[in-house]
């Protein structure tokens, strides 16, 4: 998974695991409505919340959180970092550039987040299954990072949403 | 790992998270300044010395971009 590159390239690999194509196309512009330059754990999980029909959407919904309280949530984790280095978020305009036209490559929290959706995920014919609510358990389950940290300012209970995520049929 | 009981926002998270932030700040401004230096006509030897790193790499890191952007680039022997 290390070697994997763009989301482009990724796609057929997430497909095969049943993860749809549509959804790895919205990781990458999650990432890029961020002005980040790789996809990250808290882009995927947006991505998951953006679509009201999938599992994930609906264990994300039960928890009172949708794209926008998602999206408020780590807007707030950023200015809090931020504050403690002594700073404030910059004006999008300052540091607005020019997007390169590529595909964006997945980030260190996101092959961790797939890595450990993997893991507690369900096979079928020897292959994975990734269903989108093991995809959103892999990415609740890191301990640390932009994403515990957001739904710990959120005032989110993660473990019990971890274990709605895996218990879900 | 921390331990179970402690919270991702804790001290040292704090301070971590803040150092990762500030080094993907960093990288966006750096983007975005080159880019508004090289609209004004700055050389790539202005900005590689602005920076305090070589003009190849600075070439290097902005070149497809500043292409992308359709930025009028000074060449060499005009620096």
């Amino acid at each position: 998974m290390n070697r994997l590159l763009g989301a482009r390239r990724l796609a057929p690999l997430l497909v095969s695991w049943e993860i749809a194509p549509s959804l790895v196309l919205q990781f990458e512009v999650e990432a890029k409505l961020d002005g980040s330059k790789f996809i990250e754990a808290e882009h995927m999980l947006l991505a998951l919340a953006t679509n009201p029909d999938s599992d994930a959407a609906r264990l994300l919904k039960e928890s009172g959180l949708d794209h926008e309280r998602l999206t408020s949530a780590l807007n707030e984790e950023r200015h809090r970092t931020l504050a403690f280095a002594g700073m404030n978020a910059p004006d999008k305009k300052l540091v607005e550039a020019t997007e390169l036209d590529n595909s964006l490559s997945l980030g260190t929290s996101a092959k961790a987040a797939l890595r450990r959706a993997l893991i507690g995920s369900r096979h079928h014919r020897r292959r994975a299954r990734l269903r989108s609510s093991d995809l959103l358990a892999g990415i609740l389950e890191a301990e640390l990072g932009t994403v515990p940290r957001a739904l710990a300012i959120a005032g989110i209970d993660r473990a019990a949403l971890i274990g709605r995520a895996r218990g879900s049929e | 790992m921390p331990p179970a009981d402690r919270s991702p926002l804790d001290g040292p998270a704090d301070g971590l998270a803040a150092a990762s932030a500030l080094r993907a700040m960093a990288d966006r401004l750096e983007d975005a300044e080159v880019e508004r230096a090289m609209r004004a006509g700055w050389s790539w030897s202005q900005v590689a010395e602005a920076l305090g790193v070589t003009r190849q790499a600075v070439h290097k890191k902005h070149l497809r971009r500043l292409l992308l952007a359709q930025i009028e680039l000074r060449r060499r022997s005009g620096e």
